[in-house]
């Protein structure tokens, strides 16, 4: 019992870190701005670069304990404190960090500027594995910004693949504008008569229902060799027990019995056509439902000697 | 005398009589039409009797502002009609479902599972169809799932691709599924030759109590795991089924299977049923919703019967389905089991399909659910 509950409490602690850490791989640099004279102000009305992170799951993710760093050599330059609810991001939202190097102004004003830095660089609480990484242009001029074409999509090993200059700065936002009508009319402009849409669900319908066809067809063929097994053993003890894959006579007899019953129409079913109903005979004892357990207790006279 | 005029003048605005127009009384002769059938021919009663009495609640001709309508925010109706709306009606009608389901049929002879998925292709026909009358994708994936023949499905789905049409996709849902025993057996009798119609079926061996346990929580992995947007649909069906099949959680089960899908299929059959105002309902859109339903179904039953066909051509003899349990693949459990029954046993009286009907008749519930995820996932 000790070895269960200790592993048990393993496999719980293992799931959990696993869980978190996979929910932080969720997230995604997403759009970043070196030279801002005319873009987006912090709360403290100044223009700094800036980057934004994007949570591409649908879960929320605690990014607190994190590091950001712009030196590949130096992953650990700024770490993302807790205890700041700010730092647990929403399904499909952003959050943006202004590299002005002056971290003292609060959780999302980052320890490195952006004027010198080769790289962004997002990686998990133990410093060491790199989650995300975008090389840093210098070349865009101002008030341009380098981001993802679709959020949350593309490379994440720095590669920049699905990444391009934007047309206008989205800081904390989409970078694609998502209407709410736009999977259904995408879809609709690819597949205008439905076919390719029929296909691919009917091809999964099937898949799904020829790998359950697989495994139950699995089991049953052993479910039979056991029960041919168990036969075998027992053949000529006792003819009144049968095993799976033999049907005794008395359930052919039941059987028969309620089809006649039922096509003959009399009382043996109840108001509903169709329907023949067994009725239970057992009455299994539960105290939720023992009327004793409902009753005040008896009163008793103690009697005095 | 002037003042009691002048309230008597005030009581009449707020009557239904001030208040009425054409459509409502369309709509009231609808929903007792719907409650002659239940009554009179025992068409589909425990869905029929509450949507039709729904339709008479939904179209009593209101003053604007009384609050009481199903549209109006706040009201004891439109309370009830969340359920509809956010959609936890149908997964609790499912968890109902699964705890009623015997899954023998479908374990004993799994191959009897393809015929389930090849049904699906009346929702996939209905949602081309629906395309080339001119609705946009997600109001067509939400009426495709008519075809499906699963009332609680259709809801999930088209409240959450198409709120707008939900009462008539409900309507229609739930009407082709009553109507199950006049659509199906002309188009099977049309597809299959007597000789077909009398193939006789191996008795479907005993199925152990392992693997009654076993088949709700891989079929719930396998099936979540590959359409995660089934999750509410397939957790809560597979869920009841495991409370039946357990055999350690009877009281739960029968809570499911009987109080809880009760009270949960007054609620919704009331409330879809009052959601067909007539000013919501009686709409150009739900004639092309209810003719596309109706194609939906007859799709849905050409493909499983010719789907057995195909399927025979593989199959030794001795081994072979009878081509009349392949109506049974839509959902509308167990309406379409008994017609392929009933047809069966017009050619030979002693052919009972029922028990084979039902492997296809359960798996097109799982059928559908899955489809219904993939429709979601690509339009939601």
């Amino acid at each position: 019992m000790k070895h269960l509950k200790l592993f048990l409490a393993v496999v719980g602690l293992t799931l959990c870190f696993t869980a978190g850490a996979q929910s932080q791989d969720a997230m995604r640099l997403n759009e970043y701005l070196v030279i801002n004279t005319d873009d987006f102000q912090d709360d403290f009305g100044q223009q700094n670069a800036w980057f934004e992170l994007f949570n591409s799951s649908y879960g929320t993710v605690d990014i607190a304990g994190c590091f950001l760093s712009d030196d590949p050599d130096n992953l650990k330059k700024y770490a993302i404190p807790g205890g700041d609810v700010m730092t647990k991001i929403k399904p499909r939202q952003h959050v943006l960090f202004w590299a002005d190097n002056q971290p003292y102004r609060g959780t999302f004003h980052v320890a490195f500027d952006l004027s010198n830095a080769k790289e962004i660089i997002f990686t998990k609480g133990d410093g060491k594995t790199i989650i995300d990484r975008i090389p840093v242009k210098h070349d865009l001029g101002e008030n341009v910004s380098f981001g993802r074409i679709m959020d949350g999509l593309g490379s994440v090993d720095g590669s920049g693949e699905g990444w391009s200059v934007q047309e206008r700065t989205s800081p904390s936002t989409n970078n694609a504008l998502i209407d709410k009508g736009a999977k259904p009319d995408r879809m609709k402009a690819i597949d205008p008569y439905g076919w390719i849409l029929a296909l691919t669900a009917m091809s999964v319908v099937f898949a799904a229902l020829i790998i359950l066809y697989f495994i139950f067809k699995a089991i049953g063929n052993a479910n039979i060799k056991a029960g041919k097994k168990r036969s075998a053993a027992s053949a000529g003890t006792d003819v009144t027990k049968s095993a799976y894959g033999e049907v005794p006579g008395e359930v052919y007899a039941a059987i028969a019995t309620a089809m006649h019953l039922y096509q003959e129409d009399d009382e043996s079913h109840d108001e509903e056509s169709f329907v023949v109903t067994l009725h239970h005979t057992d009455r299994t004892y539960s105290p939720w439902s023992s009327k004793i357990y409902t009753l005040r207790q008896t009163p008793s006279v103690n009697k005095r000697r | 005398m002037e003042h009691i005029i002048e309230n008597l003048k005030q009581f009449w605005q707020f009557t239904g009589f001030a208040n009425f127009e054409i459509g409502y009384l369309i709509m009231i002769i609808i929903g007792c039409l719907f409650i002659f059938l239940a009554i009179k021919y025992e068409w589909e009663p425990m869905l029929l009797v509450p949507i039709g009495f729904g339709i008479l609640i939904g179209n009593i001709p209101l003053f604007a502002g009384l609050n009481v309508g199903v549209y109006e925010e706040g009201s004891v109706l439109n309370i009830l009609y969340q359920g509809v709306q956010r959609g936890f009606y149908p997964p609790l009608i499912f968890l109902g479902i699964g705890a009623m389901t015997d899954f023998s049929a479908l374990i004993a002879n799994p191959k009897l599972l393809l015929i389930g998925a090849a049904a699906q292709f009346g929702i996939f026909g209905a949602y081309a169809i629906s395309l080339a009358l001119g609705f946009d994708a997600a109001q067509a994936g939400a009426i495709g799932i008519i075809g499906g023949a699963d009332g609680p499905t259709a809801i999930f789905l088209s409240s959450r691709l198409a709120p707008t049409l939900m009462g008539a996709i409900a309507v229609s849902a739930y009407s082709y599924m009553a109507l199950v025993p006049v659509i199906q057996p002309p188009i099977m009798r049309l597809l299959t030759t007597k000789k077909e119609r009398l193939i006789r079926m191996k008795p479907p061996r005993p199925v152990s109590p392992t693997e009654k346990k076993l088949f709700p929580i891989i079929g719930f992995l396998l099936t979540a795991f590959i359409v995660p947007s089934g999750i509410p649909l397939l957790g809560m069906l597979f869920f009841g089924n495991l409370l039946k099949e357990s055999g350690v959680t009877k009281r739960l089960a029968n809570t499911a299977s009987g109080p809880l899908v009760d009270i949960v299929t007054i609620l919704i059959g009331v409330t879809v049923g009052a959601s067909t105002q007539a000013s919501q309902f009686l709409r150009w859109e739900s004639v092309k919703i209810f003719i596309i339903g109706a194609c939906s179904f007859v799709i849905a039953t050409f493909a499983g019967v010719l789907f057995v066909k195909f399927f025979n051509l593989f199959l030794k003899e001795g081994n072979k389905i009878n081509p009349l349990i392949g109506n049974s693949g839509v959902s509308a459990v167990p309406d379409a089991a008994r017609v392929s029954n009933n047809v069966g046993l017009e050619y030979d009286p002693k052919n009972y399909l029922l028990m084979h009907a039902m492997g296809p008749n359960v798996a097109g519930v799982i059928g559908s659910a899955v489809a219904a995820g993939m429709l979601l996932g690509f339009l939601g």
